[in-house]
């Protein structure tokens, strides 16, 4: 038996979509080709996910969101994988064409304390308990490896590289609450190689970066993506009285991120008022109209400055040891 | 968060010894949230964990209890009625032997003890009548101990917990007993049948790779727990050179979310995912484990059993579904 189950066309787009079988309670549906990451794909598959959970076919389970993918569970007494397969053939040719996808999307701004002093811990105890010569390690941090991957003149560049972009939660998932982020503004695409073998401490709060997405550690765990600095917590799983009063996983797929840079006494001082449940962050409910997306990228200047980058960014990682 | 407050509680056992890792789980556990990031959770052998709590007068949904490796030591605190569901083990109540895959009354004082599972198997699960009387977290009250939620304040028990059941409303349950002959059988090398894919030949591994994923004897590593068993590392030759922007390493791929009991190619490294897994990532999903054969990789000892993967299709795994649901009817046990 193949596992691939079918491979279709989208009339509209010509996107390509591969189901998967997953098991005999779920299959995966695959958008796209294989490479590079493409947000206009992310956004289909958002768009995707919220037409299914709307349309309801009966048997249908549950939907997850991946970069360029959906995992669907579903119940096989109810419902055949064949009658799933078209049914959902079916629906996809209702969803919009990406630019004319609108979806719920709040803005969150959350500070940021760059090569903050906890994440250099979190790099020493590494360096110390699994890894004395990892070539992701430079003088104590992951910062200076993340600029020479990307082939900045300077750790400036990147900070300002981060903080000019908002940052789209393509999909929460790996943690409870951790969301895998890219930057709407392609000026602003980043990547750098993963940990190996994994960090076995990450501090809550940690912002890294990993392949082409930057992540918010929820909790304290393990980790594989290089630390650049630390931000406020973005969960609440354990509820205390006050803090997130609204709801215990803060960023959402499709929330937009911004950050704004402050020192890491501000950071310890706003930490500080989320756990005594005074702080209130920053959320501005609203949507995103992918159209918006398609006029900034297909901005002259924009365009030109990100494959620019691109290019700069694929020789250095040439000259860069890989861990 | 809601709490159990509406229904009436009694403590029911005061935890003497909690063994390895003993904690609360319930089944489905927590469903429907994979899309911010929760796997269910819940028991890794649903099968002995379910006849448990049928055996024990429960509903479905119910909370018990899952005890690795056996060495659990309780006092009682109620009378009530238990049932123990897993591999061949010692269980005694005040020093005298009591049967497993049978209902058992208890009264306040008994002491329970469960012997260390030294045959086959690896699991054991404790219902007590009534169920775990522990709040609702994220729709479920199963532990997730990755993130510290749920069951007994988001831990594994500890030396003098009290653990608390919820009082029945209605009256004595029936006295059941499993039919030695539905009872599951244990074994040292495990048979797990699989459904190909989502990411296996001919475009992530060749045809030979995959020859070999069903013919390879695989060792359960000693690092397995209810987050993944993992096994012991193989290279397989890959159908491409590398995963390109995702990664070195051919299994690399763009992150998606993945199934409960994948089996996944972390690098060189065949895993199970299990109830307390992460639910995204990076890498190729060779295979998924039947649903009707989750249940087997529970009873994996790590550091000793081996497991050989069989490929099932769809119509296979459906009866395999069936075959497990005629255990979990009632109809088919006996009574007293």
């Amino acid at each position: 038996m193949s596992a691939i189950i079918a491979t279709t066309e989208l009339a509209s787009s010509r996107m390509r979509v591969t189901y998967r079988t997953a098991g005999d309670r779920a299959i995966l549906i695959e958008y796209g080709e294989q490479f590079p990451v493409d947000l206009k794909i992310n956004f289909f598959v958002h768009a995707a996910a919220r037409h299914l959970d709307e349309y309801g076919v009966r048997g249908l389970l549950e939907v997850a969101p991946g970069l360029r993918s959906l995992l669907v569970y579903y119940e096989p007494h109810v419902l055949s994988q064949a009658s799933l397969v078209s049914a959902l053939d079916e629906l996809h040719q209702e969803i919009p064409d990406p630019a004319s996808i609108v979806l719920p999307s709040r803005r969150i701004r959350l500070p940021i304390a760059f090569d903050d002093s906890t994440s250099r811990e979190a790099v020493n105890r590494y360096r110390i308990s699994t890894r004395p010569d990892a070539p992701n390690v430079v003088e104590g941090n992951n910062v200076d490896y993340v600029v020479r991957c990307n082939g900045l003149p300077d750790r400036e560049t990147l900070y300002s590289t981060i903080l000019q972009s908002e940052w789209w939660n393509a999909f929460t998932g790996f943690y409870p609450g951790l969301p895998s982020l890219l930057p709407l503004d392609p000026r602003s695409e980043i990547s750098a190689p993963k940990y190996n073998p994994a960090r076995s401490w990450t501090p809550e709060g940690a912002v890294a970066l990993g392949g082409p997405c930057l992540v918010i550690h929820p909790i304290e765990s393990a980790g594989s993506y290089e630390l650049l600095g630390r931000t406020l917590p973005i969960s609440e799983l354990i509820r205390r009285s006050r803090s997130h009063r609204v709801d215990p996983i803060l960023i959402y797929p499709c929330d937009r991120i911004s950050f704004f840079r402050i020192s890491e006494a501000e950071l310890i001082e706003l930490r500080r008022q989320v756990f005594e449940g005074t702080y209130d962050y920053q959320i501005e409910p609203g949507e995103y109209a992918v159209a918006e997306h398609f006029t900034a990228v297909q901005d002259e200047h924009v365009n030109a400055e990100a494959i620019r980058r691109r290019t700069d960014r694929d020789a250095a990682l040439e000259l860069v040891e890989v861990p | 968060m809601s709490s159990q407050s509406r229904t009436e509680t009694i403590p029911a056992l005061e935890v003497l010894d909690p063994g390895l890792q003993t904690t609360v789980q319930d089944h489905p556990g927590r469903l429907g949230r994979q899309a911010l990031g929760f796997f269910p959770s819940g028991p890794v052998d649903h099968l002995a964990f379910r006849v448990s709590n049928i055996l024990a007068g429960n509903g479905p949904g119910t909370a018990a209890l899952e005890i690795p490796l056996g060495g659990f030591h309780a006092s009682l605190l109620s009378d009530g009625v238990i049932a123990i569901c897993g591999p061949d083990v010692d269980v005694t109540l005040n020093e005298e032997p009591i049967p497993l895959w049978e209902s058992v009354p208890v009264q306040a004082g008994d002491i329970l003890h469960c012997g260390l599972i030294r045959g086959t198997g690896h699991r054991l699960y404790l219902s007590l009548r009534g169920g775990i009387a522990v709040p609702t977290v994220f729709g479920a009250r199963s532990t997730f101990l990755v993130a510290g939620i749920g069951g007994h304040n988001g831990r594994a028990l500890e030396r003098a917990d009290v653990v608390k059941v919820n009082v029945p409303n209605d009256q004595q349950a029936t006295t059941r007993r499993v039919p030695t002959s539905l009872r599951p059988s244990y074994t040292n090398s495990w048979e797990i049948e699989v459904l190909r894919g989502p990411h296996a030949d001919p475009d992530f591994l060749t045809a030979e790779d995959y020859d070999e994923f069903l013919s390879t004897c695989w060792r359960c590593d000693l690092r397995s727990d209810r987050v993944a068993a993992r096994f012991n590392p193989h290279r397989f030759r890959w159908a491409r050179p590398s995963g390109d922007i995702a990664g070195g390493h051919p299994s690399n791929m763009l992150d998606g979310s993945y199934p409960l009991g994948g089996v996944l190619a972390y690098g060189d490294t065949l895993t199970i995912l299990g109830p307390d897994s992460h639910t995204s990532g990076g890498f190729a999903v060779i295979a998924t484990v039947a649903s009707a054969s989750l249940w087997k990789v529970g009873q994996l000892r790590p550091g000793r059993d081996t497991v050989r993967f069989r490929e099932i299709g769809l119509q296979q795994a459906a009866a395999l579904t069936e075959h497990v649901n005629r255990l979990l009817d009632p109809r088919n046990f006996e009574t007293r």
